[in-house]
């Protein structure tokens, strides 16, 4: 019987797919947690402190911002779009093909709508964790005088960031149904990832050119790393947010069912 | 044996009527009828093609069905699906078993996966290492076992959650004879137990073995339904001769049988070809100076029988 395909996600099974990839991440939590607590560390010194000291006149805004504080909304989104994006992708991909264990829970009450949506759900609630590491991070360097955000901001951030994980994990896993073999893995991070974050404005701010300007309003990267900067910078909520969450559902409403078409034919040889 | 599984009865548990499945433009299974009752094994058999593995997918839920109807212990997958999923348990021909997660961790995950929860899950658990015999794997990842433990997992993982059903495609593909025999041993098992089991395997002495009835799939049709000996003898023949090809004197035998309108498979240097009582006493009496053997059919005899019949 086919349902809608935005049902599953309320129903148990999808939950019991997630909750199985929370225990083997929680397994393996010391080494897991290397990643997420030195990856923004390094780049917040190396960029933000580091790189910082030599641009002098950097403008956001119309105003003149220190490269930390204008770098580190862009981390914070970059970590949620890369995290989600890399485990929908390449996990999930490990897991369908190589470690058959889709195949083993399809041959319980769980459909592959609900392996779908646990490789969702994971894959952003991991990022949204990877973010939030990032969030105490930005409170350290806070607390030693180096950054300075309105912080009572920063809680907001954290919806936000769930649902454009979520959405950069449909897009993930697209990939995962039409790569053909691991050895494409390289595909998509020059197809979505580099052009995403490029034209995000996570490191640098884009130039001023109307072309420019006007192409970047369709990267759901860029209105968020935007839209927390001015969240965070000036304590305003602006239209790049309303507009990150526009694109966020929108991608979601067109991949969710294109994703689960296409996993099926691949997995279960369906249509 | 296991006090675990259900107490056996004779109720219907499986019950496939009408199944169709066509893929890429092909049909693939063309109106397929199954049963299976609660103590009862039935193997699935066929040649490469037949569309045994596509008609299984179907019963376990991994492929929709373009016509037919499904039922797992009396619930309609189509229309019941979590009920009759509930009541199935599956063994997939490949090792689907979570690679994250020890022996017991893997039949704790799966249990996990089922809902109501299994009640009192750890005894259950418990219960499965030591029938199984993987206690002293436990611990253990799955990909440090031989083949053979890996297949007992994955026939725990199959029945963890007390199914009425339990498929098993092709458990015995890929082991040593002692494993085998172990696998027919814990097959035996379920059937004592009161599973309805569905079997496939390539190996004829295993669906012998194993099977209370067997069917017989062909060109996506059920070609025969029976015990063995009432299918061997509906769709091979009563008696089996085997005889060199390339003796003098076998043109006799060639023009005798095309003249009787019975075509002999070629294995190796060797002619296959069924007869009854009536058409031995003939052959006999005509090639009285030839030497060759007479045997009953077996199960590779039906084989080469349905694969002669689907190359004409």
């Amino acid at each position: 019987m086919r349902t809608n395909v935005f049902v599953p996600a309320w129903e148990w099974q999808s939950r019991a797919v997630l909750a199985r990839h929370v225990r083997v991440h929680l397994r393996n939590w010391h080494t897991a947690m290397l990643p997420p607590v030195c990856e923004p560390l390094v780049l917040l010194l190396a960029f933000g402190v580091g790189l910082g000291r030599q641009i002098s006149d950097l403008k956001w805004g119309g105003a003149p911002v220190d490269y930390l504080t204008y770098l580190a909304p862009g981390i914070l989104a970059y970590t949620a779009f890369m995290t989600s994006f890399f485990q929908s992708l390449f996990s999930a991909f490990m897991r369908m093909r190589y470690q058959k264990s889709w195949e083993g829970q399809l041959t319980t009450q769980v459909r592959l709508e609900h392996v779908i949506w646990g490789e969702a759900f994971w894959a952003s609630s991991l990022a949204t964790f990877y973010a939030v590491i990032v969030c105490l991070l930005l409170v350290a360097f806070g607390l030693s005088g180096t950054l300075d955000l309105h912080w009572g901001w920063l809680p907001a951030a954290i919806p936000l960031l769930f649902l454009a994980a979520l959405s950069f994990s449909a897009i993930g896993l697209l990939f995962t149904a039409i790569l053909p073999s691991i050895d494409h893995i390289g595909l998509p991070f020059f197809l979505v990832i580099m052009p995403i974050g490029f034209t995000s404005s996570t490191y640098f701010p884009l130039p001023e050119t109307p072309w420019v300007e006007s192409l970047v309003q369709l990267n759901p990267l860029h209105q968020l790393a935007e839209g927390l900067r001015w969240l965070l910078l000036q304590g305003r909520w602006t239209w790049h947010l309303a507009a990150a969450a526009g694109l966020n559902l929108l991608t979601l409403l067109i991949l969710v069912p294109v994703d689960q078409r296409l996993l099926r034919r691949r997995v279960l040889g369906d249509v | 044996m296991s006090a675990d599984f259900r107490s056996p009865t004779s109720s219907l548990l499986l019950e496939v009527r009408g199944l169709v499945k066509s893929l890429g433009g092909r049909r693939v299974v063309d109106g397929v009828d199954l049963s299976c009752h609660a103590g009862e094994v039935i193997g699935l058999l066929g040649p490469n093609g037949a569309g045994k593995t596509t008609s299984l997918r179907m019963c376990y839920g991994f492929l929709r069905p373009d016509a037919g109807s499904i039922r797992i212990a009396g619930h309609d997958l189509a229309t019941e699906g979590n009920a009759a999923r509930r009541a199935l348990g599956v063994c997939t021909q490949d090792d689907t078993y979570d690679g994250d997660f020890t022996v017991e961790g893997n039949l704790r995950q799966t249990a996990r996966y089922f809902r109501p929860r299994i009640a009192d899950l750890e005894g259950r658990i418990e219960a499965l290492l030591d029938q199984f015999g993987l206690r002293e794997f436990a611990r253990h990842k799955p990909e440090t076992l031989s083949g053979g433990y890996r297949r007992r997992l994955m026939i725990a993982r199959a029945v963890v959650h007390q199914p009425q059903v339990v498929f098993l495609d092709e458990p015995t593909t890929g082991l040593d004879p002692q494993a085998r025999v172990a696998v027919w041993e814990l097959v035996s098992q379920l059937r004592a137990s009161g599973l309805a089991v569905v079997l496939t395997t390539h190996y004829m002495d295993e669906a012998e073995r194993l099977s209370d009835r067997l069917v017989v799939l062909q060109s996506g049709k059920v070609r025969a339904t029976g015990t063995t000996r009432a299918l061997l003898g509906d769709v091979v023949g009563e008696h089996v001769v085997v005889m060199p090809f390339d003796l003098p004197g076998t043109e006799g035998v060639k023009a005798w049988l095309k003249e009787r309108g019975v075509r002999p498979s070629t294995v190796l240097a060797e002619w296959h070809f069924a007869l009854d009582a009536a058409g031995l006493a003939a052959f006999v009496a005509e090639f009285a100076e030839l030497r060759y053997e007479v045997r009953p059919p077996t199960l590779d005899d039906l084989f080469l029988a349905l694969s002669r019949e689907e190359v004409r």
